[in-house]
């Protein structure tokens, strides 16, 4: 990688131009924002994951001084504010849609953005407290009397799928929302009897969370005068916000804007609104002042959306041989407390199989409600979970019925030759050279050296292991995405675009797209979003959808901009366009010298009365798309670790990563990506965990006291590279990397853990692989022996 | 946080006098109290902050003893040449407490008067057998530390300053809870004239000493004397991050790895 770009255009590694603002604490974060006499509002929270509300008494709340007004779940009703409009599903055509077996609709929670009648998890909000000052309103906050009646609580997901556990909802027969079938089973259940071996797994891929640097805050205003909402909230998207919003406080989408500047990560489980995003602007309405709220980090992990939870039995059938016949079992995920997102669950069981070839599977997909904090799509929504599954029920294969790792991988991986290849679910992947990234990312990782470095670790008492993981990563998300070009006769292009740039590095990288296209300087490009005012259309910062759907509207318009600024140029040149050049941001007759600029042109469009009208005015053009087709980016993965036998200790002493990007446009950006990516992905593996009291269903982890988060000096300098195989999905071959990093990175570290207490006859270990799991695995073989 | 009173008094006699009024409470770094009031768990009338008393911050050796003032922030302690020198043991401990930011606020008399179960200046003061002074009286080490946030401190006794006594060898191992990176496990053991001492800190509600281990290091004093050493689980710490039988089997672990540093 080269840090020294040799200019701004795609392919090179640009220093982010967002930075130095960053760095330097001049972004605006959505806590930066403070409107002249604002009110500020504190959350009365659950304290039980499980009661039914008696009765709220706000009579001593309201008689601390500075407290403004007392709000529940009831004003919030008799306000007519609405339950918030989850789409549970993804309805990308790509996805495979998940039905009911007997035919019923999902069981979907009416969610409001206080508890009605009963709060259904810690941290759930009960009341708000509007006051001068935060402190006031927190004063106010302890002096609500609420009169529960506590009810048994249920958290664990296989546990919350039984007949007789505690009910959340009392109108639902079960806490089972979705149970639904994909697949072939009666051709997988032939193939599993004819097979000649069976590799089975049972696991719970553990439910964690976000944890954004930037907390979560809202400001919210109403205009009476206009009768319009505004919220100041960071989020995933703006545009999406504000169409929720819209429903929620049930008025016409124009009667709301939303805002948004820098946005201090995302990951997915911010990506959509919250209840204070609605409760801010509707409570500004009642007093008649702009209401702040900041959630505090300790409040940030009983009210920020959680992630992953996903409880899976699976099967591999393999012949003699070790070819993959079939795969099948049940994946249980867990919403939490109000159904808000079964997509995790939709996109992990639609590609079980990963990137092998897999003549049919068959899995039982089920999501249940519990007392637990709700769940939301957490970066690579679902894929983790399952290719964990798959690269784990390969390896135990390899070991239990003597098959080479590699090999068997090899054996079982799709080749380029077969690709487009529609995997047993239905999902179609496009194009790609698996067994090339997969050779790659062993020759990176030295695997052919590895036994020498083990022996030499265990001079050192240390077991060390390796291991390794490939990856698919279905990049769908909302496929409408749309951009607004403008070329300033002062030298500024404009690009207004409907993503958001949560830490990605926007900035950067779609000027390097418009310097690319337009030939302008990189300093000359602005990027418009988070205000839907301006930004009319756009889905948001998801599923690697930014890049991939922003360039392509980005280049249409710059192709149109073009188009049009070769015509002005044609009257200006006084010749035809047809002889117009467009180079480097300049215009000219093919083979002659004098040129005008880019912005000479848009002058001119601005200046000249009798252009035809399309070229009259503003130099600008706009894309509005439509993207139906999935994006697949893949890679391998290969980690090495070393342990203390003693102590069941983990060091990861080596970390190397081959992810296909297509066509990357800033190389150093990418390698951002993927490097967070695996800590994300490692943090899973190894520490995170959102651990629930199993009988009283309180949260164990309400601080980074003992939410263990993966820090740099948990990690060696990673091997990063990436191939570019152009996808054949996107006109211009790009394949997203936002998520590729996190991706195989819970499979491949588990996967090098077993192979380092493979002396032991350890055959698996849960997530988090923490010390004491490891040493007890260790332990109990010697107890074994 | 609630509201409360601020007072910065310059000596100890007056900050004892402060703190007798009200239901006032001592703020030394802070680190743990500021924190704890800002997340309402604990209210008070007044905070008497000690930052200005300039008499009991420092470092400076007596005899056969290191005396470090109670006000002395563990940066100042890590960095100390002199403690470097007699006792590298608890400049390593101090080096190792928290991040940056806590070691140049947080301090020694505030971390003992916290009494933090996995706190790391308790395990030097038991397995060093150390005395607190107070501006009462003084303290045998071996009988400060009473329980989980308990000390043998009476309300409004302030602690002027440890005197360690300095110790042919010793060593500080401390294994991390990966979250706070609070000890998991701390051990703390020492060689003198007097024997050997092994304090652990992290494993039970108070830091305690590890008895067994040291009569079995007096005989030898090398990590191989532990072997077949064991201690039982009941009374130990069990959370999300280590069972009580994973810390009782790491108790004995890290002793021996501390035993290996000291060596």
């Amino acid at each position: 990688m080269s840090l020294t770009p040799k200019n701004h255009h795609i392919g090179q590694s640009v220093r982010r131009k967002e930075d130095l603002r960053l760095i330097t604490g001049k972004g605006r974060f959505s806590d930066d924002v403070n409107l002249p006499g604002q009110a500020y509002a504190a959350m009365l929270r659950s304290p039980h994951a499980h009661a039914r509300i008696r009765s709220i008494d706000s009579r001593k709340a309201l008689a601390i001084p500075g407290v403004i007004a007392v709000l529940t779940g009831t004003d919030l009703r008799a306000d007519g504010i609405k339950h918030i409009p989850y789409n549970v599903f993804t309805l990308h055509p790509a996805e495979v849609q998940l039905e009911n077996t007997d035919g019923t609709p999902p069981f979907v929670t009416p969610c409001y953005s206080m508890a009605i009648e009963k709060a259904r998890y810690v941290g759930e909000v009960v009341a708000m407290v509007i006051a001068q000052t935060v402190d006031m309103a927190k004063d106010g906050a302890e002096q609500i009397e609420v009169d529960y009646e506590v009810l048994p609580a249920v958290t664990a997901t296989r546990a919350a799928a039984e007949p007789d556990a505690p009910r959340l909802w009392d109108n639902a027969a079960s806490n089972v929302c979705v149970d639904a079938e994909v697949g072939a089973k009666e051709a997988t259940a032939a193939a599993f009897a004819r097979a000649a071996h069976i590799a089975r797994i049972e696991t719970w891929i553990q439910r964690v969370t976000g944890v954004p640097m930037e907390p979560r805050a809202a400001v919210g205003e109403y205009d009476p005068a206009t009768q319009r909402y505004t919220l100041h909230a960071g989020s995933g998207g703006s545009v999406r916000l504000k169409k929720d919003l819209a429903l929620i406080l049930d008025v016409a989408e124009e009667k709301v804007r939303v805002l948004m500047d820098d946005v201090g990560g995302n990951f997915g489980t911010r990506g959509m609104i919250y209840p204070e995003f609605a409760l801010t602007p509707w409570a500004a309405r009642r007093i008649g002042r702009p209401v702040k709220w900041t959630c505090e980090r300790h409040e940030a992990f009983v009210s920020d959306f959680q992630g992953r939870d996903l409880a899976v039995t699976a099967e591999l059938a393999l012949d003699a041989d070790g070819n993959f016949l079939a795969m099948r079992g049940s994946n249980i995920g867990n919403s939490g407390g109000h159904t808000g997102s079964f997509t995790p669950l939709q996109k992990g069981v639609e590609i079980m199989s990963s990137i092998y070839r897999m003549p049919c599977a068959h899995f039982r997909a089920r999501s249940v409600v519990s007392n637990t904090v709700p769940t939301r799509p957490y970066r690579s929504s679902g894929r983790p979970e399952v290719m964990f599954v798959m690269e784990r029920l390969i390896d135990i294969a390899a070991r239990d019925f003597g098959f080479d790792r590699v090999a068997l991988r090899h054996r079982n991986l799709l080749k380029s030759t077969e690709l487009p290849y529609t995997n047993p679910f239905g999902m179609l992947y496009d194009s790609g050279d698996y067994h090339d990234a997969m050779d790659k990312s062993l020759t990176l990782g030295d695997w052919a050296g590895f036994a020498a470095r083990k022996a030499e670790a265990k001079q050192r008492g240390k077991c060390r292991g390796i291991g390794m993981a490939n990856y698919v990563d279905t990049a769908t998300g909302a496929p409408r995405e749309r951009a607004e070009v403008t070329v300033h006769p002062d030298g500024r292009v404009d690009v207004v675009l409907g993503t958001i740039s949560n830490g990605q590095g926007h900035e950067t990288s779609f000027a390097q797209l418009v310097t690319e296209w337009l030939g302008v300087p990189f300093d000359s490009v602005r990027l418009i979003t988070g205000d839907t005012d301006i930004v009319q259309v756009g889905g948001g910062t998801h599923s690697g959808r930014s890049m991939r759907m922003g360039s392509v509207v980005i280049w249409n318009s710059a192709k149109e901009i073009i188009a049009k600024g070769t015509r002005i140029a044609a009257r200006l040149l006084e010749n035809d366009p047809s002889v117009i050049q467009f180079d480097n941001g300049r215009f000219k007759v093919q083979g002659a010298t004098p040129s005008i600029s880019l912005f000479e042109v848009a002058a001119a469009a601005q200046r000249l009365k009798d252009l035809p009208d399309d070229l009259r005015g503003p130099l600008a053009a706009f894309s509005d798309e439509s993207f139906n087709e999935a994006s697949f980016p893949y890679g391998c993965h290969v980690c090495e670790v070393e342990i203390d036998p003693a102590l069941g200790t983990l060091e990861i002493v080596k970390y190397s990563a081959v992810d296909d990007v297509g066509r990357a446009v800033n190389p150093m950006i990418i390698h951002g990506q993927v490097h967070g990516g695996i800590a994300q992905g490692v943090g899973q593996a190894l520490w995170e965990q959102c651990y629930y009291d199993p009988a009283s269903g309180q949260p164990l982890t309400g601080s980074f006291i003992d939410y263990a988060m993966p820090r740099a000096d948990n990690f060696p300098f990673f091997d990063a590279e990436f191939t570019e195989v152009p996808c054949t999905t996107h006109p211009l071959g790009m394949r997203p990397a936002g998520e590729g990093g996190t991706t195989p990175a819970l499979g491949v570290v588990i996967n090098a853990v077993v192979d380092a207490l493979s002396e032991f006859g350890v055959k698996h270990i849960e997530m988090p692989a923490t010390p004491e799991r490891i040493w007890r695995a260790i332990h109990d073989s010697k107890n074994i022996v | 946080m609630y509201d409360f009173d601020y007072y910065k008094p310059a000596s100890v006699a007056e900050a004892a006098r402060l703190l007798a009024a009200g239901d006032s409470k001592l703020l030394a770094g802070g680190m743990s109290l500021i924190p704890s009031l800002k997340m309402r768990l604990n209210r008070y009338s007044a905070l008497v902050d000690l930052g200005a008393v300039l008499d009991i911050k420092g470092i400076r050796r007596d005899g056969n003893f290191l005396v470090i003032g109670a006000m002395t922030p563990h940066a100042v302690v890590a960095a100390s040449a002199e403690v470097r020198k007699i006792l590298p043991a608890i400049a390593s401990l101090a080096e190792g407490i928290g991040d940056p930011l806590v070691r140049n606020r947080g301090t020694m008399g505030g971390s003992m008067a916290n009494a933090d179960p996995a706190a790391d200046y308790p395990s030097a003061i038991l397995g060093l057998g150390a005395t607190v002074v107070t501006h009462l009286r003084q303290i045998a080490g071996d009988d400060f530390f009473k329980g989980v946030f308990e000390t043998a401190l009476q309300a409004g006794e302030i602690i002027k300053e440890v005197h360690f006594p300095i110790p042919q060898k010793a060593a500080y191992t401390k294994y991390r809870q990966p979250a706070s990176r609070f000890a998991l496990v701390g051990v703390f053991v020492s060689k003198s004239a007097d024997g050997v001492r092994v304090a652990v800190t992290g494993a039970a509600p108070s830091v305690f000493r590890f008895t067994a281990a040291e009569a079995a290091l007096a005989k030898r004093f090398d990590p191989a004397a532990l072997d077949g050493i064991t201690i039982k689980p009941d009374d130990l710490n069990s959370d999300i991050h280590a069972s009580a039988e994973y810390r009782a089997h790491c108790v004995v672990e890290i002793t021996r790895r501390a035993v290996l540093a000291a060596q």
